[in-house]
């Protein structure tokens, strides 16, 4: 089966402005590949400024890469322009972190699930209503909510909108970017599930944004973990979570507290803070917090190697 | 057994609301050891912050009042306290640190001139005295080249590193009792987990009482002795750590523990659907009323649910507030 995305060579920079009018590059996302295939699920872990949301906004072109490519369903999708850039819109949607903010909050519910047909038109004004009615049914919502504001509904339902929303095109992608780390324990739960019954019924394909590695073990079949803007362990779910290789994933895991008192691992701490992004370090960025750090680490970067089918990691002691 | 250090009797803390007087806790009581960490458990809304913010005092003013029910700490009663003496246990024997280290500290003064006032205010320490034990704080949290970061100002460190401060300001009258209000929450996993060996650590050196506040299971397990699980104000259930997760007796602790993925020891290709605990906390106009609040979200509830509220019924040192705690 073919992946229905494909990304190679991934890079996004932002400009720093530094005195005397010199300006330098941030390196958000480093040269990243990635792919998912059709109806499963990608997910891409790592701490705050690894660049996870970053490479997921560069792939629905919401900041502009400044390399590689994004390829869709067969199309080069960083190459569309205007008309068609439009059109391909419909086919990737994003589901928003935050579900206070992500919704105007002088819309009616049914113009904010209504709007991306609108913008897009993927269908016949016509059809438009009965097409959000539709989609309040599927996300679990009531008919007469859809004349209610956003102020009027609790986080769960808020997010439920988020989720309509991003269904009206009937996108065969979307990027969930932390899309339930804003939520109550209980009513996350609800929203995975509504998540997982949706892929199944409607095929659909995510990339799931995530620093919480209960729910991507949940959600996910493959995994990205994501260190200073690089790929540092690329591999299926099962080998991730139970044959960790990087490092750096061992710490993330061991760090998670669990209720399984089987679970007994031991806690690998990694001191400090990443360096500096806009100074990356010459060799493996994560040489100055790894426990086994020797020379040859920080002398060249480690490629991100194949070390068993379906299992890639970056590190040279792996 | 020695007397416990904090005990709460039969709290009542009402809220005016518009609609009038709704009770944010509604008969609650518990008691804190010397040494033993204490955690509340529950989603928001649920009291467990309000109860916190009664044991400081901090309830918010013309708003929140403790209608009934005692505080005891060290014999006295902090619900009938003044300003003067509650001022004299804040911050000294009683500290609490905030969920979000960004905007609990004040961002104009530098960290040390931040934990030096608290050692001048009860401690009566010098100014010179209290930035020299100040350095000594900032080293006991682990913040690296402390001499040097004392100078520093709140935005020029990284989350951990505030939330360390924030400990550090907690810890450095040595109190008795400190509250955690959800530490970690707006922190990564890494540096989560060394605030909570930080705090673990901390506690057994100084032998202070922790009250964590949260709604994570997995932080409950490895850090607290026991645990009281909170729904809409009232007690759920409480009990030692592992028996109430191993056997929870109350369909709301079941239902906080399965709803959440949990990293399993060996995973395996199976992956059922979430337990769902459906609806949401109910509103506060409803808290006072004479039944189970738990019954409009659990699928065991009968008429008796609806219309009493269940007393509590002792399992061994586990309790729990449900009609039906026996078949569960």
């Amino acid at each position: 089966m073919t992946a229905l995305l494909d990304v190679k060579n991934l890079s996004i920079r932002f400009p720093i402005k530094r005195s005397w009018g010199r300006s330098s590059w941030l390196y958000a996302v480093d040269d990243v590949s990635f792919e998912v295939k059709r109806g499963e699920t990608l997910a891409i872990v790592g701490e705050s400024g690894s660049g996870k949301t970053t490479a997921a906004l560069g792939v629905a072109r919401l900041v502009q890469a400044s390399g590689g490519t994004v390829n869709l369903d067969g199309q080069d999708f960083l190459g569309l322009e205007l008309e068609e850039l439009r059109q391909a819109r419909a086919k990737v949607q994003v589901i928003f972190q935050d579900p206070y903010s992500s919704l105007n909050p002088r819309l009616r519910a049914e113009a904010i699930v209504r709007e991306p047909m609108d913008s897009i038109g993927t269908l016949p004004v016509s059809e438009r209503p009965a097409r959000v009615a539709e989609l309040f049914e599927q996300v679990g919502l009531r008919p007469e909510q859809m004349k209610l504001f956003p102020h009027q509904f609790s986080g769960g339902q808020r997010q439920r909108i988020g989720i309509a929303r991003a269904l009206s095109t009937n996108p065969e992608f979307i990027i969930c970017d932390e899309a339930v780390s804003a939520l109550d324990v209980a009513v996350q739960a609800q929203i995975l599930n509504l998540l997982r019954r949706l892929q199944r019924d409607l095929g659909l394909t995510y990339l799931f944004i995530s620093h919480d590695l209960g729910v991507v073990q949940h959600m996910s079949d493959h995994i990205a973990v994501m260190y200073m803007g690089k790929i540092v362990e690329y591999a299926d779910r099962l080998s991730l979570f139970n044959n960790p290789k990087h490092p750096y994933t061992k710490a993330l895991l061991s760090a998670v507290p669990s209720v399984d008192q089987k679970r007994k691992v031991e806690r690998l701490l990694i001191p400090g803070d990443p360096p500096n992004p806009l100074d990356p370090p010459k060799g493996c960025r994560f040489a100055s917090r790894c426990p086994f750090v020797e020379d040859a680490c920080k002398a060249a970067q480690p490629p991100l190697d194949e070390i068993s089918p379906q299992h890639k990691v970056a590190c040279i002691k792996a | 057994m020695t007397e416990p250090l904090l005990k709460v009797e039969n709290l009542r803390i009402e809220l005016a609301l518009r609609s009038g007087q709704a009770p944010v806790i509604d008969d609650l009581s518990l008691e804190l050891h010397a040494g033993e960490t204490l955690s509340f458990v529950g989603e928001s809304g649920c009291g467990k912050s309000m109860t916190a913010l009664a044991i400081m005092g901090l309830l918010p003013e013309g708003v929140g009042s403790v209608a009934s029910g005692r505080i005891l700490f060290d014999g006295r009663d902090m619900a009938q306290m003044n300003d003067a003496e509650l001022r004299g246990i804040r911050g000294n024997e009683i500290s609490m640190i905030f969920q979000e280290p960004m905007t609990s500290l004040n961002p104009v003064y530098t960290v040390g001139e931040q934990i030096a006032e608290v050692l001048r205010r009860h401690k009566g320490m010098s100014k010179a005295q209290a930035w020299t034990r100040a350095i000594e704080l900032l080293d006991a949290v682990r913040i690296p080249n402390a001499a040097a970061r004392v100078s520093d100002y709140p935005h020029q460190m990284s989350g951990g590193q505030r939330q360390r401060v924030m400990i550090a300001i907690a810890l450095a009258c040595s109190p008795k009792i400190l509250i955690a209000d959800e530490p970690t929450t707006a922190l990564d996993v890494t540096v989560q987990a060394q605030i909570f060996d930080l705090l673990r650590d901390l506690g057994r050196e100084t032998g202070t009482a922790i009250i964590l506040i949260t709604h994570d299971m997995g932080a409950v397990a490895e850090m607290a002795d026991r645990m009281v699980v909170m729904y809409a104000g009232r007690k759920a259930e409480d009990g030692p750590v592992r028996p109430v997760i191993n056997h929870p007796r109350h369909p709301y602790t079941k239902g906080l523990i399965s709803c959440v993925p949990h990293l399993l020891a060996e995973l395996t290709e199976e992956r059922p659907d979430l337990t769902e605990v459906s609806g949401i906390v109910p509103s506060l106009a409803s808290f006072g009323a004479d039944a189970c609040l738990f019954a409009s979200r659990c699928d065991m509830a009968d008429d008796k649910c609806r219309s009493q509220r269940p007393p509590e019924v002792a399992f061994g040192e586990q309790h729990s507030a449900c009609w039906k705690a026996d078949r569960l």
